[in-house]
C-alpha cells in the first residue's frame, strides 16, 4: 500500500528567481536553507512521489475554462513556460499515470469531481520550489491544481476536505509507494492591485499560529482577514490541502521571513504526519 | 466586470515573441481582437488602473511587465489610478 511520508509546504514567487542576485545576504541565506531543508526531508522520507499543491497562473488554463482543481495524470508534464524560468533544469517531468488515476477515481467515488489534465505545463509555481530544493532525483510529479487565482475559489473548508480525501486516496493505492505532499504559494502578497508589494507579517504570523490550533479557529480567521491580506494570500489554499491530509496535526514551522525584494512573506513548514 | 478579450490579449502576450511583436507593433497586434475603442485607447495609453478594473490582477502584472513597465512605475499608476 502507499503511505504518505511527509506533507511541506514553501512560498514560491518570480522574484525568487529574478531577484535572487540582488537579495540581501541574510535572507537569501534563509530562503536557500529553508528550500534546502525541506529538499532534504524530501529525500530522507524516500519520496518516489510528490503531489505538488499549486495554482496555475495562466499557464494551461483561461477564462475558457477555469477549473477549481485539475490533477495532472500524464506521464510527463512540460517544465515552465515563463521565459525567466528557463534555467530550471527540467523541460519535462515524468508523472505517474496509475497513481494520479487512482487518486482521480476515489476522489469522484468520494464526491469530489477534478478536472483531469494529461500533459500539463508546471509553472512557476510548483518549479521554483523543486529548483530551490535543490533535490538531486526527483521523485515523479503529480500535479494537483488548485485555483486561487481567479474567483470564484474553492472554499478554505473544501480545501481541507481535499486534503483528508487525498489521504485516504494515497492509502488506498495498492502498491508500495511513498508519497510526499508539497504545497506552494503564500504566505501574503499582493500581485496586480494597489496594495502590490504588501506583505501582511501579521496575518502570515497568526495564520502560523493557528495551523496549530482547531481548524474552525483557522478557517475563522482566513475567512475574515484574506479579503484584505492581498489576493496571493489566497494561496493559502494550498497549505490548507497539505493540513488535511496530514490530519491537522500542526506542523514545524522551518522558518518564515517577509522579503520585500521578492514581495512575499515566505514561509516553510513540514506536517506531522501519522506514522 | 471582466473584459474577455482584453484578458485573452494579456493571455496570449504571455509568450516571449507575441510580446516582441506587440512592442514591435501594438496597432497591429490590438486588431486581431474585438476590443472596445475605449479599452483599446487606455492599453494604448498605458492606464494601468482602467485596465485593471477590467482583467484579472495576475493578466494585468504580466503584461506591463512583457511590454517592459518596471514594478515601480506600475505600482505607483495602480495607486495613482
Amino acid at each position: 500500500m502507499a503511505s504518505l511520508v511527509g506533507a511541506f509546504a514553501a512560498s514560491h514567487g518570480p522574484l525568487l528567481i529574478r531577484e535572487w542576485e540582488a537579495l540581501p545576504a541574510d535572507q537569501k541565506q534563509r530562503l536557500k536553507s529553508g528550500f534546502e531543508e525541506l529538499g532534504r526531508r524530501i529525500a530522507a522520507a524516500r519520496s518516489d512521489v510528490l503531489v505538488v499543491v499549486s495554482p496555475d497562473h495562466w499557464s494551461n488554463f483561461f477564462l475558457d475554462n477555469v477549473p477549481a482543481v485539475c490533477i495532472g495524470v500524464g506521464e510527463s508534464n512540460d517544465g515552465p513556460p515563463e521565459p525567466w524560468m528557463k534555467g530550471f533544469p527540467h523541460r519535462e517531468l515524468p508523472g505517474h499515470p496509475a497513481f494520479a488515476l487512482h487518486l482521480v477515481r476515489e476522489a469522484m467515488t468520494e464526491g469530489f469531481e477534478p478536472s483531469v489534465s494529461h500533459r500539463l505545463k508546471l509553472d512557476h509555481g510548483v518549479c521554483i520550489p523543486l529548483w530551490r530544493m535543490g533535490l538531486e532525483r526527483l521523485p515523479r510529479i503529480v500535479p494537483m491544481i488548485v485555483n486561487s487565482i481567479e474567483p470564484p475559489l474553492p472554499t478554505l473548508t473544501r480545501c481541507l476536505a481535499w486534503g483528508k480525501q487525498l489521504a485516504r486516496a494515497i492509502a488506498s493505492f495498492p502498491e508500495n509507494l511513498n508519497v510526499s505532499i508539497l504545497a506552494t504559494g503564500g504566505l501574503s502578497h499582493s500581485i496586480g492591485e494597489p496594495t502590490m508589494g504588501a506583505i501582511y507579517e501579521d496575518f502570515d504570523r497568526e495564520t502560523l499560529r493557528l495551523f496549530g490550533r482547531a481548524e474552525s479557529e483557522l478557517v475563522d480567521y482566513l475567512e475574515r482577514k484574506l479579503p484584505s491580506s492581498g489576493n496571493g494570500s489566497e494561496e493559502v489554499r494550498n497549505w490548507l490541502v497539505a493540513h488535511g491530509a496530514a490530519g491537522g496535526r500542526g506542523f514545524e514551522l522551518v522558518d518564515y521571513l517577509p522579503v520585500p525584494k521578492v514581495i512575499v512573506g515566505c514561509g516553510f513548514a513540514a506536517w506531522r504526519v501519522p506514522a | 466586470m471582466t473584459d474577455y478579450w482584453l484578458s485573452k490579449m494579456f493571455f496570449d502576450l504571455q509568450s516571449p515573441a507575441a510580446a516582441a511583436e506587440f512592442r514591435a507593433d501594438r496597432d497591429k497586434v490590438l486588431s486581431r481582437y474585438p476590443i472596445a475603442d475605449e479599452v483599446r485607447k487606455r492599453v494604448l495609453a498605458s492606464d494601468v488602473a482602467y485596465l485593471a478594473r477590467r482583467t484579472n490582477p495576475y493578466l494585468l502584472r504580466y503584461f506591463f511587465f512583457a511590454v517592459g513597465m518596471k514594478d515601480e512605475e506600475f505600482i505607483r499608476k495602480l495607486r495613482d489610478g
